[in-house]
């Protein structure tokens, strides 16, 4: 009995060890996940893209308020992240990393198509403007959603950036390449803007 | 009577915003793109570029030494060279881990690095203006002999300092999505440093304007350059 446990104990010692090295996927954070994905994981691929892509696809789309641009986006980001995984350094917070990744895509993508010249519709026309001033919709997510839109661009990703992704002032205001006090007035700004057009929402019956 | 509703804003995140999702046929493109054929990504720890860019930097300035050597340098002079060469070294890596070893996305390395920006020009200039031992006005130094020296070790500086900040550059390759235009241009600064360095030790010249111009201004140019190289080769 003694000699069975002498013998047991190291076994299980590097089976607790490993264990603690190795949390589950579901458990893993964001930053063990893309770890694992660095060191060859399918998996932890696919338990850190279901955990990422929400906010990445909520933020792209804020952005350029266009569902096929911002799915274009995603995976131009995420060709990105996946070639650029090996320069990914330990340590490193993952979703400022990723957000920034996807922001430049965005600025690259906005530069190439300002110097694009403008589609014509099949009537050879210029393709009408979205109209701005529309009534806001009775459902308050969806109200949200418009007046989130009306708002400068700014003021637009600090306050998607904090308060819809989740990411501290400090965080975003490395994605932004921003300060922390100019990410914080944006958001302050734009929250009174946020306010100001919600007004009509708050009166409607 | 209806009564109005209530403030939509008590506290944006808890609102109920929309979780947009993309559309299936995107995620499946995704997820068949980034998990087909994986493997184990060819990773460099920080150490090893760390390591790597020091290596770029003795070089060049083995070659200074080999050069002052060669061209028959005073021993006070070349010994002079290597005492700030070697000052200037520890400040060059001390920028290095600094600037490149800490995971960024951190305001507090972020901080650091834009003083380090600042500081490391300020710093040099000031040092090549502590140790110039002779001033010409700057007619005479534009003019003949001493603008052709300046013209060579300039050029020779800019080369040495490209090839250490070309070697940063590559060895921190698409590692910082965040801050790529200041990491861009610690790299150009810390080539600068090291290329002006290096022409330091195989220079006789003491001369004022020679000094900041030809050794100095290479500096300058170089961060500058390492700004506008960064956005493209730091960011993945």
């Amino acid at each position: 009995m003694t000699s069975y446990s002498v013998n047991m104990w190291p076994a299980l010692e590097v089976a607790r060890l490993t264990f603690e090295r190795l949390p589950s996927l579901a458990e893993s954070t964001s930053e063990q996940l893309m770890e694992r994905y660095v060191d060859g994981e399918a998996e932890a691929f696919e338990f850190l893209y279901r955990r990422v892509s929400p906010n990445l696809m909520g933020y792209l789309l804020r952005l350029t308020r266009n569902r096929e641009r911002a799915e274009d986006l995603l995976q131009i980001t995420f060709s990105k992240i996946h070639r650029a995984r090996g320069s990914f350094l330990k340590g490193a917070p993952v979703l400022p990393w990723i957000l920034a990744i996807a922001r430049r895509s965005f600025l690259d993508e906005r530069r190439s198509a300002q110097v694009r010249t403008e589609d014509l519709s099949p009537d050879g026309s210029l393709p009408e403007q979205p109209h701005e001033e529309r009534a806001l919709p009775a459902e308050l997510s969806d109200a949200l959603e418009v007046a989130l839109a009306r708002l400068p661009e700014t003021y637009r990703e600090a306050i998607v950036l904090t308060k819809i992704t989740g990411l501290s002032v400090a965080e975003a205001a490395t994605v932004l390449g921003s300060t922390e006090t100019a990410v914080k007035l944006r958001v302050h700004r734009g929250y009174n803007q946020l306010r100001k057009e919600l007004e009509q929402y708050s009166r409607t019956p | 009577m209806n009564t109005p509703k209530p403030d939509p804003l008590p506290d944006l995140a808890d609102l109920p915003w929309a979780k947009p999702q993309c559309r299936e046929e995107v995620s499946a493109a995704i997820r068949g793109a980034c998990t087909k054929n994986l493997c184990p990504a060819q990773r460099m720890s920080a150490s090893m570029r760390l390591t790597l860019c020091i290596a770029a930097s003795s070089f060049v300035a083995a070659v200074g030494y080999w050069f002052g050597v060669r061209h028959n340098r005073s021993e006070l002079g070349l010994r002079m060279g290597l005492l700030g060469a070697l000052g200037w070294a520890i400040v060059q890596t001390a920028v290095l881990f600094m600037g490149f070893g800490p995971p960024r996305g951190r305001m507090s390395t972020r901080t650091v690095r834009l003083v380090l920006a600042v500081a490391v020009p300020v710093l040099f200039l000031g040092y090549l203006t502590v140790s110039a031992w002779s001033f010409v006005p700057f007619e005479q130094f534009s003019q003949g002999a001493r603008a052709r020296h300046a013209l060579g070790c300039g050029s020779v500086a800019l080369f040495f300092g490209a090839l250490v900040s070309g070697s940063v550059l590559l060895a921190w390759r698409g590692t910082d999505p965040l801050t790529p235009r200041l990491s861009g241009t610690l790299a150009g600064l810390i080539g600068g440093v090291g290329g002006a360095l290096a022409v330091g030790i195989g220079c006789p010249s003491h001369e004022a304007w020679h000094l900041w111009v030809s050794h100095g201004v290479i500096v300058l140019a170089l961060g500058v350059m390492g700004c506008l190289a960064g956005r493209r080769l730091l960011a993945p």
